[in-house]
């Protein structure tokens, strides 16, 4: 390179440096076939030339090795006659099958969508496997397959259309199905997946339940309970738990033979009450009349009459309420009534009677003249309301009889 | 929760007769000494026994009475054994609730009951009349209350002869013998309505209404007489309608055979 260190006259020739000194490169764009290809198809490109000469080369065929085609089963006609035939192929289709399947590469969805025919693609695969199959059998002795080779000819071999045509369509719904669907199968899988987690224990239940069913098996024995002795103790003991309870469900017989009580109780200085008692007293008689068991057994203090009304206490009551109760609301709650207008009603009926709207006194006595009077208010009422509708019937007669 | 209660006595009954009631006067009166400026009244509620029953602290051991809630400790709660009172003035009527607590051994839940203040006279004008005369308005209730199957501890204090101690007077009986208690008085102590209306004994005003004397066998009968009479009324309004029901059968059989006629 002749470069100059000159001042600013040099820069003139600075450009020199980068330029080639040599001439011009040949380019040529004419037409020639691919070499790649095998139809003589001209293409036209642009092509370099080789340094210092003329002279093109040809384009290269470097994207030959990219041609790969695939193996195809080859039969002559012996083979085929002996091996190949089939009802429903005839010899032509099936070269016309292995000479699609060759252009195509093996591409079955575009095999089968270039395929002349109404075959399907399972239809297709099957018979070009099972030809495949066939011929690679008869090449290579299963005997002496080696393991992937016989992996290869058991794949080919177990085609089975009508399963791929029903997975396929299985797959396909699979992926048109809705949300919901989708929640549902969850739903149901999971619901599965428990069942069969729990199968055995659930199984066993099962099994308990039925042997129960079937055969119940009493842990005590009934027998101790047959003599009339143990009879009557288990029934004192059944009685002494029941008048524990506060609704009694059995009643004693009134022969203390059975019911284990006493006659009567001693001094009210004893601690504690007799209701656990003593066995039957043997002196009684059986044909004792059968009483029912008065309460003044029952009370922890003997009381006379006098006492009992000096005290306030009342006997031998039934149907007593629970917990404490005042007696002046038995005058005040039944004047009420669960409509108002019916409420005024009775007010009314009683302030006509002369009944005060306050009866300050509630003794016994008292309230039961009230409950006298309020029934005779009720009936009061009945006969009111009674008449009202006679009298409605008598007017729709009357205009009737107009 | 605390031991359990001991076995309840069946088909068994205790009664209690007791009072609410309120008395009120018009200020200023020498009970209400300095009362503030715009009350007009001053008034006592009160829960009281019978004035010859047992004592009442045997199965009331608290009262607790709510007053209006303008009132400074609206809840006033009074123990055994004062007197179950509360002193006020005012000037307004209210209802005053009042929660009664019961003795333990009754195992018993408290109530509640309400009382309404009476504060101005009521009644015929005879009675008003007399309540302004004597300035003094008195309402009051008898309540009755009924312990149903009651404990056997409890059922044991409430028919001890000690309930009636608090109406005895300690008394000698001559030299060198202790002393006793003795009851002085008209009538014998019990738990049922005294026959006649009896003075007072813990004397609060001489009137026998306000100490609960008037409660007695004789207004009992009063009372009695009084539903008789209405029981009558009614009797005689319900045959009324019977008559009344008669024709109207009658009637609507004449209808009918003139229907059917047409």
């Amino acid at each position: 390179m002749a470069a100059k260190a000159e001042g600013p006259q040099a820069r003139r020739f600075k450009k020199s440096q980068f330029r080639s000194h040599t001439r011009p490169a040949h380019w040529s764009a004419e037409e020639t076939p691919i070499a790649a290809r095998p139809d003589q198809l001209q293409a036209r490109r642009w092509r370099r030339a080789t340094q210092g000469t003329d002279e093109v080369a040809l384009p290269s065929a470097k994207f030959a090795k990219y041609n790969v085609k695939v193996e195809v089963p080859i039969y002559d006609d012996e083979t085929y006659e002996k091996h190949l035939t089939s009802t429903e192929w005839t010899r032509e289709e099936t070269d016309y099958l292995i000479t699609t399947y060759r252009e195509y590469n093996g591409k079955w969805p575009i095999i089968a969508d270039r395929y002349e025919g109404p075959r399907s693609m399972e239809e297709l695969k099957a018979r070009f496997y099972h030809v495949s199959a066939t011929i690679f059998g008869i090449r290579t002795p299963i005997s002496g397959m080696t393991a992937p080779e016989f992996a290869h000819y058991d794949t080919l071999s177990t085609f089975d259309p009508a399963k791929e045509t029903a997975r396929k369509r299985l797959a396909e719904g699979h992926l048109q199905r809705r949300q919901d669907e989708v929640d549902e199968e969850t739903v149901l899988l999971s619901e599965l997946q428990r069942i069969m987690l729990h199968q055995v224990s659930l199984d066993s239940e099962r099994e308990d339940l039925r042997r129960r069913l079937d055969h119940p098996q009493a842990n005590t024995n009934g027998y101790q309970y047959s003599t009339s002795q143990s009879l009557t103790q288990l029934w004192q003991q059944l009685l002494a738990a029941d008048r524990l309870k506060k609704n009694q469900r059995l009643r004693p017989t009134g022969n203390s033979n059975f019911d284990g009580l006493p006659g009567a109780t001693p001094t009210s200085a004893r601690p504690r009450d007799s209701i656990s008692g003593m066995p039957g007293d043997r002196r009684q008689t059986r044909d004792s009349l059968p009483s029912a068991t008065t309460a003044q057994s029952v009370l922890p203090v003997d009381l006379s009459k006098a006492e009992l009304s000096r005290y306030g206490v009342l006997i031998n009551q039934d149907k007593l309420p629970s917990g404490v109760t005042f007696a002046s609301d038995r005058l005040s709650k039944p004047r009420i009534a669960k409509s108002t207008l019916q409420t005024d009603k009775i007010a009314a009926i009683l302030t006509h009677a002369g009944v005060p709207e306050l009866i300050p006194l509630p003794t016994p006595a008292v309230i039961e003249g009230f409950e006298g009077v309020m029934g005779k208010v009720h009936a009061l009422l009945e006969m009111r309301k009674l008449a009202e509708k006679e009298e409605q019937e008598i007017r729709v007669r009357m205009a009737e009889a107009a | 929760m605390p031991a359990p209660t001991s076995k309840r006595i069946r088909n068994t009954q205790l009664r209690r007769h007791f009072i609410i009631g309120n008395e009120s006067y018009v200020l200023p009166h020498p009970l209400f000494p300095d009362p503030p400026d715009g009350h007009t009244k001053g008034w006592k509620v009160y829960v009281r026994p019978l004035p010859n029953g047992p004592d009442m602290t045997t199965w009331l051991k608290k009262v607790q009475l709510k007053l209006h809630h303008t009132y400074a400790n609206a809840s006033r709660t009074i123990e055994a054994p004062g007197p179950f009172e509360v002193s006020e003035t005012g000037y307004g009527e209210f209802g005053v609730e009042i929660r009664l607590y019961f003795a333990p051994e009754s195992g018993e839940k408290a109530v509640y009951r309400e009382h309404y203040l009476v504060l101005a006279p009521y009644g015929t004008d005879e009675q008003k009349a007399r309540q302004e005369r004597e300035n003094l308005v008195v309402s009051e209730r008898l309540e009755t209350i009924e312990f149903n199957e009651p404990t056997h501890d409890f059922f044991k204090t409430m028919v001890s002869e000690d309930q009636f101690e608090w109406l005895k007077v300690l008394e000698g009986r001559g030299k060198g013998r202790k002393k006793e208690l003795v009851f002085h008085g008209e009538t014998e102590p019990t738990a049922q309505l005294p026959e006649r209306p009896i003075a007072a004994v813990h004397g609060d005003s001489g009137t026998g209404m306000a100490a609960g004397g008037a409660w007695s066998r004789l207004y009992e009968r009063q009372v009695l007489g009084q539903l008789q009479q209405s029981g009558a009324s009614l009797d005689q309004a319900l045959e009324h309608e019977r008559r009344e029901m008669e024709s109207r059968r009658r009637k609507m059989e004449e209808l009918g055979m003139a229907v059917a006629a047409k």
